[in-house]
């Protein structure tokens, strides 16, 4: 489904994860009857059968199919469900509009639910036509991606990986929040699970110096420039001794067997480890906390009136802005709204604030995307269906535990009060790579 | 005041409430810090500060249980699962969130559930609902009749 950003960099691309499993390869049927119609009487024909035979579980199945052969259009339409008779004899009303238009009816089959993929859609159409609407819910990418945005998708990507390889020598998950509304990274973070988040800046540039000397052989990250483009190359790949072991949503378990060095532990954090620290809970934690640090007055509040105030205060903006705000009736319009106001500096709750600020607070992650190197496993997915991520994207399937197709798929859980939409990342050099990872 | 805890949670080992907590998704505006999570937390971090390495605190959580007004959530399910808890009791079922039957079944043991995984030896937690189910409903019904003062328009009114 994802739409190829470079058609000459066939390598790079974005595939939408459907809610649901396409059953492509079983693809449910349901038998009716058809029959050959002169064009003549197509548009009356189905007209009539619409009325008395309407196909009402079949939405998406189209009543009538065009084929050409032979240079000569030939069309057909349903009659009716056949209900595993050999003619539509049970029918009176069908059977009287067979003998009206001296029809030949004639058995075949239908796709019986709507797909839910281009892939299977491309699959029942073989069989007959029926259509296809891509988004139950309407998020931007599911249709597929402008070029403009394929670049910012493949950008912040590619800025996942250097944070996932910027981790030390461990191979580790990397996540990045992201307003792709003016392109901001709301929060970033790397697995939590056994290293210490403050390991000193200075032992980490050792240890990486260091793994850059060693890894010609061993490193699993590594950025090229080509034609001027920067590509990602994940090289080393020929070595099985890459030890995935470290990457927390693959291996949620391996905890308990993580040695903990007292140089390491070293902690400005109040966890030196923490099992359940993986990349994406720690960046929906950095996410929470900016949250509350910019929207201070809020956190004391009982409700969106204060937040009214806050945004209508005289000296918050210019009167025009100001009119502007009270204009809005509703917040969304509000939260889609991506200027930039500029609290008074007495307001300012923090340095990091500074540069930009949102016009209204976001519920949560509402609107924002979340960018993975590895395709996160159930508790993250959860996690970030409750924080209300808008989209997922990652670059690698994750085997063992992965909620977003390869063993769960939470996207399509139909009880659950918010649904993203998930989307997997190609980057060149994935194939060569896939063989390692699995 | 509003009431922001809708579930409450404790550990016991021995016989013995070791943490206790309420839910803190609204104060801390991450939607995730259910009941479960915060009871956790304090032990992480005090078994921590013990210098108990992760092989010991492994071994401490499987001796825990963990008791809680409602059936944890997906992501709590993966959460004990992850930290090898030995049962879990809980009041009423999780129709839309739970990860211990309801939805999931993330208290099923990972090589019963993915045949695939190649036995990394995570073994499933007992898991017993249905306890004080009105009481614990009830809970939930105050909790979610007053609104939530951060949820975007349109929403229940406060």
């Amino acid at each position: 489904m994802g739409k190829e950003a470079e058609p000459e960099k066939t390598r790079r691309k974005i595939f939408h994860i459907p809610e649901k499993l396409s059953t492509t390869n079983e693809l449910s049927t349901v038998e009716v009857f058809a029959t050959p119609v002169e064009p003549l009487h197509a548009n009356a024909l189905i007209r009539k059968l619409n009325q008395v035979a309407p196909l009402e579980n079949l939405r998406h199945v189209k009543r009538i199919q065009k084929k050409i052969v032979e240079g000569k259009t030939l069309l057909s339409v349903i009659l009716c469900l056949s209900n595993g008779d050999n003619t539509p004899h049970s029918m009176p009303a069908v059977l009287e509009l067979i003998h009206e238009y001296k029809l030949h009816p004639f058995p075949t089959k239908v796709a019986k639910y709507a797909a839910v993929s281009k892939e299977e859609w491309e699959e029942q159409c073989k069989l007959w036509p029926t259509s296809y609407h891509p988004p139950t819910y309407n998020i931007d990418g599911i249709g597929g991606f402008s070029e403009v945005d394929s670049q910012m998708v493949f950008k912040f990507m590619k800025d996942t990986i250097d944070l996932a390889k910027s981790d030390g020598d461990q191979v580790v998950n990397a996540a990045l929040i992201v307003d792709p509304s003016n392109r901001l990274v709301i929060a970033s973070a790397c697995d939590q699970t056994c290293l210490s988040p403050a390991a000193s800046s200075k032992s980490m540039m050792e240890s990486r110096s260091c793994t850059e000397e060693v890894g010609k052989s061993k490193v699993h990250f590594d950025v090229n420039e080509e034609e001027n483009n920067e590509i990602v190359h994940l090289n080393g790949c020929n070595s099985k001794s890459l030890l995935l072991d470290s990457v927390a949503c693959l291996h949620p378990w391996f905890w308990t067997q993580s040695q903990i060095e007292n140089s390491t532990c070293n902690s400005g954090s109040i966890y030196p480890w923490h099992p359940l620290r993986h990349a994406a809970v720690v960046a929906i934690e950095k996410a929470a906390a900016r949250d509350r640090d910019l929207f201070p007055l809020l956190e004391v509040s009982k409700g969106q009136s204060s937040l009214m105030d806050l945004l209508e205060s005289p000296c918050l903006t210019s009167p025009s802005k100001k009119q502007k705000i009270n204009d809005l009736k509703d917040k969304d319009e509000m939260l889609s709204e991506t200027s930039v106001n500029c609290l008074p500096s007495d307001k300012l709750p923090s340095e990091s604030s500074l540069n930009c600020l949102p016009s209204a607070r976001p519920y949560l992650c509402t609107g924002f995307d979340i960018y993975l190197v590895w395709e996160p496993c159930t508790m993250c997915a959860m996690a970030l269906v409750h924080q209300r991520i808008r989209r997922i994207f990652y670059a690698f399937p994750n085997p063992n535990t992965g909620a977003l197709g390869s063993v769960y798929r939470l996207q399509g859980e139909k009880s659950l009060n918010h649904h993203y939409a998930v989307f997997r990342v190609m980057l060149p050099e994935e194939v060569l790579c896939s063989c390692c990872f699995d | 005041m509003p009431l922001n805890y809708v579930t409450s949670c404790v550990i016991v080992e021995d016989g013995k409430v070791i943490s206790s907590g309420n839910n803190r998704t609204t104060e801390t505006q991450n939607a995730s810090r259910h009941a479960e999570l915060e009871v956790i937390d304090v032990l992480l971090q005090q078994w921590q500060s013990m210098g108990f390495s992760p092989l010991e605190v492994a071994e401490k959580f499987s001796k825990c249980d963990l008791y809680v007004t409602c059936e944890p959530c997906i992501r709590c399910a993966s959460a004990l699962s992850i930290l090898g808890i030995r049962d879990v009791y809980y009041g009423c079922a999780n129709d839309k969130f739970g990860g211990c039957g309801s939805i999931l079944s993330l208290h099923v043991g990972i090589s019963d559930r993915l045949p695939n995984s190649k036995g990394c030896g995570q073994k499933g937690f007992m898991c017993t609902g249905g306890i004080m189910v009105s009481k614990a409903v009830s809970l939930l019904r105050t909790f979610y009749d007053q609104g939530n003062p951060n949820a975007p328009k349109p929403h229940t009114p406060i």
